[in-house]
């Protein structure tokens, strides 16, 4: 029951504030009401109305109505110091399952007009007080715990203030068209075996220096070199003695296989998958990633990088 | 959120405190003041950082010397005085642990309340002037405890604070005023027991030889009076206050013992109550309102007989009118007189009982002296005319420094040794020789005459205008007002006392600053006593009649259906006064039509799929647009271009770029 209502009341204000990139908060938009310091000066208001009228005291009606009016201008107040505000979403920052996006905002205000204690909140999450006084535009960055790998799509953001009087709070509630990608969340230490070489040959691989397979080239003898190894035609030319060596030709592509993964379980095996794009990304290695229905040559570098890790953030993700 | 004060706010808090307690140190008890300063020094400490928080035991410590300082001075519990030292105490107290906006707003919300209690106390204009910025201050604090810490300093967080609270104020007086004049007015629900170390002022209920000489120093206001007609003469202005019946032989007093003001409203509702039908209303009448200062005692004031009063009063059998209550402020009273009206001319027995009595023994001399005289009179009004012509010709004196009379036989030491006296021996010496002459006669003190105030047109009674006289009653013409101490002074009636008591220097002898005496000055004093009194009328006399009759003049006959419009309309336009000053009614700033352009040049692309995202620059988005729609790549481009031109080069005639700008536009969509 609770639930059905909370989800009607999440589709109307859907419909009334639609999530867009850029929000300015007009009348359509805010909401106001008396804050509970409000009642607290209600009482105020109601005790000296009773006095006036005991003592027929016309100053003290006066303190009384005047305190009234002032909560009364307040709304108004505390509205406009909401109003005219602009909400940019600015992006978000892409980061592991279970640690905290980063949503940064631009807020913008009128020219004429300058805002105090301004919050944005996010329920039982992170929260941010600013004032835009000399400054026309500030960004402020929010964090939001992350559950699962995919998109991170921001939730309503409450923006709200109290300014001046702290008797009212005008607040609204704000959806941002913005989404950030939520990796898997790395294992601590990568299943071994996977992502070695194949041990396919080709001529543009990797040479595997002390090999047994191919020649490669003579240096100096050393001590302990074994005589199959010493050069012997080099030796009757020159006189001195020079060493053969060998290299072994590995592929340069170090893949990370999905089927080669012998643990069971789609989240799991991507947990994997990305500790093993980390590591060899750190090692500044040429990496390429092999998923069912997806496969990303081999390559180094951020981007690269990147690439690998949104492929697994959005493994099985229906794409939008 | 960071509900903790900041130093500004703290600041702010301990201004506003300072600000709304320092009225208070007038009217209660001056032990307050070295806690409360005591309270304020060890805030600016933990402040500062010189001391912390006060622990438990100090706050005991300070809790017991404000509880027992309360226990010790004497308050009367409930009373007014009580509460206010209490929630005083409260306030003081309460700053020495505020940390959170809580607190803050509980002290502030308290410093709103005493503000308002303070005009308990005083309703002068100077109170209330002051009351307006300690609600400048408590509104700035209320801001000041809100904002977290700004790029403000503190100096420029006070300019603004206080400059927002004057705006926020001011605009909030219109509605306030609307409030104050539809706001229902209802009778008081239950009644507290006010002020029980407020002073009486004025007028006694008994009159001992040297108590209204008394009055006759003080310059001090007791009301003020605005005539609907024509002003009567000065020396008709015989304002009635009380009558005086019972003399001791020293003193004169309402009755035979003392009656509090509670015995004395039973006596006026019953056998001493007012008969209208024992008074024959002839003559002109004169209609006034009078506004009384706070006195602390309930007598009013007016030209006898009253015949219509407008108010909660009191009347009784002797044609006095009295308040309810002590007057604890200033009251108005609207009534119409008929001074030419007779008065009981038909005596009943318990009034003559009273206007007949003596003590048994004393005063032989003037016992004496009337018997005599009253044999050699023959009527009434020749008796009256003969000891009025023995004032005025054995060389009676009219004083404002008579000498002592002594505790016994104090009419036979006037009369015969002293000779010297202000108007109250007169009337008592006068009322003893009607009585012991078998005369019905009673001594009546009020005001005789009053200052008239040409720029504000009303009179003002001052305490020195305190006079006695009295009234005989004669058959077949009732109550005779007769005033002896104009067989001695008669100016004292016409020009009132300074004049009467010239040769003496002795008016306002001991106020020597007072700014009578120098002329230019008493002109600006009576303007500001102009001020004052309209102050009085037409704020503190705001009542239920008053705002009954302003409706009416305004609405005509009252409907609700019409008072609502009214005020409903009153609302509205405040609301929209509101909006104006805000500048939230404004529209918004009209976009200039290349930036308009620009934006649809926007839109109409990410339709085609190039969506700008924020922050991009023009020229870096044409460059992606063009590579994602090679189509439109020139357009894009050229658009571009001209839109940059437009907004850091800006040509003298922008029409025609700007007719560009359309024609490209038109090719994209």
């Amino acid at each position: 029951m609770a639930n059905a209502l909370r989800a009607q009341l999440d589709g109307w204000l859907r419909q009334r504030l639609p999530s867009a990139r850029e929000t300015t908060l007009n009348q359509r938009k805010i909401f106001i009401v008396p804050s509970n310091t409000a009642l607290g000066l209600v009482g105020v208001i109601a005790l000296l109305f009773l006095l006036g009228i005991n003592f027929q005291n016309s100053l003290v009606y006066i303190i009384s109505f005047w305190l009234l009016a002032l909560l009364l201008l307040n709304i108004f107040y505390t509205w406009r110091n909401l109003a005219g505000l602009t909400l940019t979403a600015m992006g978000v920052e892409p980061c592991f399952a279970g640690e905290k996006a980063v949503l940064e905002v631009e807020l913008s205000r009128p020219v004429k007009q300058t805002k105090y204690a301004l919050e944005l909140a996010w329920k039982g999450e992170d929260q941010v007080q600013v004032d835009l006084i000399s400054a026309q535009t500030l960004r402020v960055k929010l964090s939001h715990s992350t559950e699962g790998r995919g998109y991170f799509k921001p939730p309503r953001l409450q923006v709200s203030t109290r300014y001046p009087t702290g008797l009212a709070v005008a607040w609204s509630y704000v959806y941002l068209d913005v989404q950030g990608l939520v990796y898997p969340a790395p294992v601590e230490k990568a299943f071994q075996p996977i992502g070695q070489s194949h041990g396919v040959t080709t001529d543009d691989g990797l040479e595997i220096a002390g090999g047994t397979s191919d020649f490669s080239g003579v240096r100096d003898y050393q001590h302990g070199d074994g005589p199959k190894r010493i050069h012997w035609a080099k030796f009757a030319q020159t006189g001195k003695l020079y060493t053969k060596t060998f290299v072994d030709y590995a592929s340069h592509d170090l893949w990370l296989d999905w089927d080669e993964l012998p643990m069971p379980g789609i989240e799991v095996r991507l947990s994997h998958l990305c500790r093993k794009v980390l590591d060899f990304h750190q090692e500044q290695r040429q990496y390429g990633l092999k998923l069912p229905g997806k496969v990303i040559a081999p390559g180094k570098g951020e981007a690269h990088k990147a690439r690998c890790l949104q492929a697994l953030a959005l493994f099985g993700v229906a794409s939008e | 959120m960071n509900k903790q004060i900041t130093y500004t706010g703290m600041i702010w808090l301990l201004a506003a405190q300072l600000v709304v307690m320092l009225p208070f140190l007038f009217d209660l008890p001056l032990w307050l003041l070295p806690v409360l300063l005591l309270v304020a020094w060890w805030r600016l400490r933990v402040l500062a950082g010189a001391a912390s928080q006060p622990g438990n035991v100090v706050k005991l410590l300070l809790i017991g010397l404000g509880v027992g300082g309360l226990l010790l001075s004497g308050l009367r519990f409930p009373s007014l005085d009580a509460m206010a030292t209490l929630l005083l105490l409260g306030f003081a107290f309460k700053s020495l642990e505020v940390v959170q906006r809580r607190d803050a707003i509980v002290v502030i919300f308290i410093g709103y309340f005493l503000v308002a209690l303070h005009f308990l106390y005083t309703q002068s204009l100077m109170a209330a002037l002051y009351g307006m910025v300690s609600m400048v201050v408590l509104t700035g604090a209320l801001v000041g405890v809100q904002q977290a810490i700004t790029e403000f300093s503190t100096g420029q967080s006070v300019r603004f604070n206080l400059r927002l609270a004057v705006f926020m104020l001011l605009q909030c007086l219109p509605l306030m005023m609307v409030i104050f004049v539809f706001a229902p007015r209802i009778a008081p629900l239950w009644s507290i027991p006010l002020a029980s170390g407020q002073t009486q002022t004025g007028m006694t209920d008994r009159m001992a030889p040297g108590d209204i000489e008394k009055l006759g120093k003080s310059d001090e206001l007791a009301f003020r009076v605005t005539f609907k007609g024509k002003r009567p003469a000065q020396h008709e202005l015989y304002w009635q206050g009380l009558v005086l019946n019972h003399f001791d032989g020293h003193e004169w007093r309402q009755f035979d013992r003392d009656y509090d003001v509670y015995q004395l409203k039973t006596a006026l509702m019953s056998h001493y109550r007012w008969q209208p039908e024992r008074m024959q209303v002839q003559g002109n009448p004169v209609a006034y309102e009078a506004v009384y200062e706070t006195s602390g005692q309930p007598w009013l004031f007016t030209l006898s007989p009253a015949v219509e009063v407008e108010g909660d009063v009191l009347r009784g059998a002797d044609y006095r009118v009295m308040a309810q209550e002590a007057l604890q402020a200033p009251f108005l009273l609207k009534a119409v007189s008929y001074p030419a009206t007779q008065r009981d001319v038909a005596l009943p027995e318990y009034l003559r009982t009273l206007a007949l009595g003596l003590p048994s023994t004393g005063d032989k001399r003037s016992r004496e002296l009337a018997q005599r005289l009253r044999g050699e009179a023959g009527g009434e009004q020749a008796y009256i005319d003969k000891v009025l012509a023995r004032f005025h010709d054995q060389a009676f004196e009219y004083t404002l420094n008579p000498p002592m009379l002594g505790g016994r036989d104090t009419v036979d030491a006037f009369l015969f040794d002293s000779k010297r006296g202000f108007c109250a021996h007169y009337a008592g010496s006068f009322v003893f020789l009607m009585r012991a002459a078998g005369i019905p006669a009673r001594v009546v003190v009020g005001y005789q005459g009053g200052e008239w105030n040409a720029a504000g047109q009303y009179l003002a009674v001052h305490q020195y205008d305190a006079h006695a006289w009295t009234e005989v009653w004669l058959a077949g013409r009732g109550w005779v007002r007769v005033d002896p101490t104009t067989a001695v002074a008669p100016s004292r009636v016409e020009q009132g006392l300074e004049v009467a008591v010239q040769a003496e220097g002795s008016f306002l002898a001991d106020s020597v600053l007072s700014a009578r005496k120098i002329p230019w000055l008493n002109g600006i004093r009576q303007q500001l006593d102009t001020v004052q009194y309209g102050w009085r009328r037409w704020v503190l006399g705001y009542d239920r009649e008053e705002q009954a009759a302003l409706l009416k003049s305004v609405l005509g006959d009252l409907s609700v259906g019409k008072v609502a419009l009214f005020a409903g309309g009153l609302f509205a336009a405040i609301g929209l006064f509101w909006l104006l000053a805000l500048g939230m009614a404004q529209r918004r700033q009209p976009e200039a039509p290349e930036h308009r352009l620009y934006r649809h040049f926007c839109e109409a692309l990410a339709k085609r799929g190039a969506r700008r995202e924020p922050g991009d620059a023009p020229g870096a988005f044409a460059h992606q647009a063009a590579e994602h729609l090679p189509a439109l790549a020139e357009v894009i481009r050229e658009f571009t271009q001209v839109y940059e031109g437009i907004c850091y080069a800006p040509p003298a005639d922008g029409r025609v770029a700007t007719r560009r700008l359309k024609t490209l536009l038109g090719k994209i969509r």
